[in-house]
């Protein structure tokens, strides 16, 4: 039997070298004749350029060039589209718009690139970039989506009649039949604002043409760097297997680190090429506000119908949903959040249009969760407001509505982001939700504490959120697995790293098959020389969709060597074990042999081999799900309120998660609570304030607060269920993204059950203590 | 972002009036004043050294005195560019009398801000914004005095 | 370009002498004149930590320092704590609770946590959060690092 490391909690094989600094990082990469870039970006987010002023830093000490859109000449073109946009839905509007590498007519958000400077050092370049003066023309910004529609509105795009940049609607039975039966009818208004992903690196390039070789090798801090490589050549005029991608160790991604074709990843290698010299720019943290993308930025009006014991009948959703100046991202974020408005619960009858608004803030594109949050929030804000209203207890009115376990595989009748089907795989909710319950102890709360604590003068309140993530999308993605005369293992897959622990969580699959130690297998990640095949690590897809790819190629690399060692040993493959790094006859452990020498023999240097014999112990293989495996959970959480202040304590937090077959319980269990303090944030205390004007008012980690140890709760205790997707022989799920995606519904479910007394409805996120107070001010006038 | 406020000159609103519109003088009350140039009638341009916050940068920049009613009341415009941003205002003031040989300034205006001092320093723009005012206006008021006391 | 200084100071423990532009931050003469990348830049403006380097032993966030500053000082990075086959117990204690995901932050949480341990050697949770309250981490939600922490006071101990 060979040895179990699927499910096991296994330290991670990267950290050491994280831990002594010896993990490559994209600003790292040091090459001798390196150039650094700087950039100068539009103080404005609206206005005509009139004209750029170059000549005082061209003459600058230490700078090499200077480029604005006007010097790139015919080379000058904006990104491609990223996700295909118009999906096979009737009567869908798309507007494809999409960023430039250097902004030519006008400046659509603060933080667009306008020129850049090229020096010896980055100081340098700083100094020259500060020294270009670039002449606007301010026009008035689009910044709120509501007015970004009305009639009279500036458009962000002049060529287009109105800011919208689509338009889709979905139906699924007959929601105003149902409205037309119901005992009661739930609206509601909700404002959910934008944040920042904020990983701890920021953005970054290194591109290095080597004219003599003809090859471009980039460093990149991306997520996907497969169509990075592919969308690069086919920019540059060059072969693919002219450009090399590497992803090395990259700081947080979250989503916004993803297949953008930002501007400087379009500039950095045209400019290395250019000047054959290796170029590097790295983005500070205020260019990380302004210029890398966020999310969020919806208003929806909705609408449930249900009878007087709290079945729903029907849920109407219409909303806006804001992209910023351009919308390379196509439809993901708001189909994510229809596809998620259902939730866990069974409604028969669903309507929802959504419109995308162009407007004068940063680009919008996927941040951990993206869109799911939002659909999450409005189900749950308006779950709340029936329980209210009809008088049943909150668990009650959701218990009533969980979609059945013998329901799946379920549809929801409507299309999601890939723009099929949306199908829930597999699933059973009351299991971790009464789990949830049971952990945090939600009766005993209700029925003691609370009241107990209330007499106390101390507002109590807890929240009780069941939520579904879709994860683990194709198309497809695939790995390479190797066994050296070493006897050590190799894998190459195509997705990159930033932090998810691929190089342990593959190593466990890989080592399972193989009868190695998971620290025998050397992992490469996100390095297009090694593999080439794929699309990038996001929707919480790398352990779904890699790591099955990963587990095909070792079990067909397993195969090989029970062939080859079949031969070898003169024994059938059925007595032969894989243990240890031997192939063993069962019993007979005499008659054995090393994967290190059979991947020799199977390499030979002399003689001849069988025809159409492969050599080696290689083997690659693909992974591309039918459709996506949905995860799901329940968040719970105690909170107090300080009635003076309106800070908001979280005592306990609790998740009872099932992501399918957990590949390893220690990974997943640092993605919850990861996902849960960025959730904490999007709750309480994220948010980015953009003034009339389109400016961002709160640029730097000095304003804009991430959470910090002090604001996390003492413990996110987190249970676990295992129902494994039917879709993969892994039967995994994502989890990446479920941690953040119920955590401010949940908060607001806690904030309206601790504050009862002052009937305070939250029909809002993010909140802070200054607009809890505003809210409550606004209440008791 | 709105400014306003109010200051109490120990003159008339005559001298004060004077005062005000005096470019010499005006260069010399706002903090970072680097130049301060009248190229118009009514237009003057300048150079100040701003500090605000983590930020700080020369703003170059043009004011613009418009429905002047002497010695009541006038409308001001500024703006200004430099590498830290930019900045761009307009505020109405006011000279009530006060009957005791004092007079009252009321200014009230918008300003909006882009760049590197909003994103970065917006959350002190406001303090900085109210000190430099207060700074000045006491400083018009010294050389009110010293006037007066001048032609005393 | 303005004019050059000799700076000489100590790094893990190595003697260095360079000639560096006093503007030159000293996060990047760390990182740039000395290849000690390691410490890593997060926000340049001493609020993430993840800057964070031993300054004559007290914990010093060197984004907010002009090389020239450590003229005649000792500076820790990282790289002086353990090596790879050689992990410092704090180290070690991080990799075994799983006290770190994508790995920026770390090297500035290591940093600030060791003269952290040396003076409190038995510390609570509460004093742990505290005592990393000014190191920003996107990726663990905190709760591994402050179990690595636990961990790391009990290896120091014994």
């Amino acid at each position: 039997m060979t040895k179990e490391f699927i499910g096991k909690r296994i330290k991670r094989n990267e950290d050491p070298r994280l831990l002594t600094g010896q993990a490559l990082f994209v600003d790292d990469v040091d090459i001798p004749g390196m150039l650094h870039a700087a950039f100068v970006r539009s103080d404005y987010a609206h206005a005509k350029i009139v004209s750029i002023d170059t000549s005082t830093a061209r003459q600058m000490p230490g700078v090499v060039a200077v480029y604005t859109a006007e010097d790139m000449g015919d080379e000058w073109q904006p990104g491609p589209p990223l996700v295909s946009p118009p999906p096979t839905v009737e009567d869908v509007v798309f507007h494809s718009r999409r960023q430039a590498p250097l902004v030519k007519d006008k400046v659509r958000h603060a933080g667009e690139t306008v020129a850049v400077v090229v020096a010896e050092s980055r100081y340098l370049a700083e100094d020259a970039a500060e020294e270009i003066w670039v002449e606007y023309d301010p026009l008035p910004a689009v910044v709120d989506i509501e007015k970004g529609l009305e009639p009279n509105s500036p458009l962000v795009h002049d060529d287009l009649e109105s800011n919208l940049a689509a338009h889709l609607s979905q139906e699924k039975g007959d929601y105003e039949a149902a409205k037309a039966q119901a005992d009661v009818v739930i609206s509601k208004k909700i404002h959910i604002d934008r944040g920042a992903a904020a990983a701890m690196e920021n953005r970054g390039i290194v591109a290095h043409w080597d004219e003599k070789g003809q090859l471009l090798t980039i460093w990149d801090t991306t997520q996907a760097p497969i169509p990075i490589r592919n969308g690069t050549a086919a920019r540059l005029g060059l072969s693919e297997n002219q450009v090399r991608v590497i992803a090395p160790f990259v700081g947080g991604g979250f989503g916004p680190k993803i297949m953008m074709f930002y501007p400087e990843e379009m500039l950095i290698p045209w400019i290395s090429m250019k000047l054959c010299r290796p170029i590097k720019w790295i983005e500070d943290r205020r260019e990380n506000f302004y210029a890398t993308t966020q999310e969020r930025g919806q208003v929806h009006e909705v609408e449930m119908a249900l009878t007087k014991d709290g079945k729903i009948l029907g849920l109407k959703d219409d909303f806006l949903h804001d992209t910023g100046a351009f919308d390379p991202y196509g439809l993901t974020i708001p189909l994510n959040t229809q596809s998620h408005v259902m939730g866990p619960y069974e409604i028969a009858n669903f309507s929802s249009e959504f419109k995308v608004v162009f407007t004068n803030k940063t680009i919008v594109t996927p941040v951990r969760g993206a869109g799911r949050p939002q659909g999450v929030y409005i189900i749950e804000r308006l779950m709340d407001a029936a329980a209210r209203e009809l008088d049943i207890d909150p668990i009650e009115i959701r218990k009533k509505n969980l979609i059945a376990p013998d329901a799946f595989p379920y549809s929801h009748s409507i299309i999601d982001q890939a723009f099929a089907e949306l199908i829930l795989d597999s699933g059973d909710y009351l299991p971790t939700f009464e789990k949830a319950i049971e952990m945090i102890g939600y009766r005993q709360f209700i029925e003691q504490e609370q009241p107990r604590l209330r007499a106390e003068g101390k507002y109590v309140g807890i929240g009780i959120t069941p939520f579904i993530e879709t994860t683990g999308v194709g198309p497809y993605e695939g790995a390479r697995v190797q066994i050296e005369p070493s006897g050590k293992v190799n894998l190459a897959t195509g997705i990159g790293t930033q932090g998810q622990g691929h190089f342990t969580s593959f190593a466990q699959i890989v080592a399972e098959q193989l009868g190695v130690d998971v620290t025998d297998v050397r992992i490469i990640t996100g390095d297009t020389a090694e593999f080439h095949w794929g699309t990038g690590t996001f929707a919480s897809r790398g352990a779904v969709v890699a790591g099955n790819a990963v587990y095909a190629a070792a079990s067909g690399v397993r195969k090989k060597v029970l062939k080859m060692a079949s031969k070898v040993l003169d024994a059938p493959e059925e007595e032969l074990e894989i243990q240890d790094g031997m192939v063993r006859v069962a019993d007979i452990p005499r008659m054995s042999i090393s994967l290190g020498e059979l991947a020799a023999q199977a390499n030979p240097l002399r003689g001849a081999v069988e025809p159409g014999t492969e050599p080696g112990l290689e083997a690659t293989d693909y992974f591309g799900p039918q459709y996506g495996a949905t995860a799901f959970g329940t968040h719970a959480m105690i909170i107090e309120v300080d009635p003076e202040t309106m800070l908001v304590e979280i005592k306990r937090y609790v998740t009872a998660e099932d992501c399918g077959r957990m590949l390893n319980p220690l990974i997943v269990e640092g993605q919850v609570h990861g996902g849960v303090s960025m959730g904490i944030g999007n709750a309480y205390y994220e948010q980015l304030h953009f003034d009339e004007n389109g400016q961002l008012l709160n640029a730097s980690l000095a304003d804009y607060l991430i959470p910090s140890s002090m604001e996390m709760p003492p413990r996110i205790e987190v249970g676990h269920a295992e129902t494994k997707s039917p879709l993969s022989e892994l039967g995994t799920k994502g989890v990446g993204e479920a941690g953040t995606i119920p955590v401010p519904a949940c908060f607001a479910q806690a904030l309206e059950n601790a504050l009862q007394d002052f009937d305070l409805e939250i029909a809002e996120t993010p909140l802070s203590p200054n607009r809890l107070y505003e809210l409550l001010y606004k209440k008791e006038q | 972002m709105r400014i306003e406020g109010e200051y109490t000159f120990s003159g008339t609103r005559e001298d004060v009036w004077e005062i005000v519109r005096d470019p010499e003088i005006l260069s010399t009350a706002l903090p970072g004043t680097q130049k301060f140039e009248q190229v118009g009638e009514n237009e003057y341009e300048g150079r100040m050294n701003v500090r605000i916050g983590p930020v700080s940068g020369t703003f170059g920049g043009k004011l613009t005195v418009s429905n002047e009613i002497p010695p009541e009341s006038y409308t001001l415009t500024v703006e200004g560019t430099g590498k830290v941003g930019f900045l761009k205002g307009t505020g109405d003031v006011e000279l009530l009398d006060q009957g005791d040989g004092t007079t009252l300034m009321k200014y009230d205006g918008e300003v909006q801000i882009g760049g590197r001092v909003a994103s970065v320093g917006q959350r002190l723009f406001d303090t900085v914004s109210k000190s430099m005012i207060k700074q000045g206006l006491e400083k018009l008021d010294e050389a009110l005095q010293a006037r007066s006391s001048d032609a005393d | 370009m303005s004019d050059l200084f000799n700076l000489s100071l100590t790094v893990n423990g190595a003697a260095y002498e360079r000639q560096v532009e006093p503007r030159l931050l000293l996060s990047d003469f760390l990182r740039q004149n000395l290849g000690l990348t390691g410490t890593h830049v997060g926000c340049e403006h001493g609020v993430c930590g993840a800057c964070t380097i031993l300054f004559d032993g007290e914990p010093a966030r060197s984004c907010l320092i002009f090389a020239v500053q450590a003229h005649g000082h000792e500076v820790l990075t990282v790289e002086g704590m353990g090596t790879i086959d050689n992990l410092h117990p704090l180290q070690e204690a991080f990799w075994e609770a799983h006290g770190l995901q994508c790995g920026f932050c770390t090297p500035g949480f290591l940093t600030t946590l060791l003269p952290f341990l040396e003076e409190n050697p038995d510390p609570s949770e509460e004093e742990i959060r505290e005592a990393i309250s000014g190191n920003l981490c996107r990726c663990t939600g905190y709760q591994h690092i402050v179990d690595a922490v636990k961990l790391a006071a009990e290896k120091m101990r014994t």
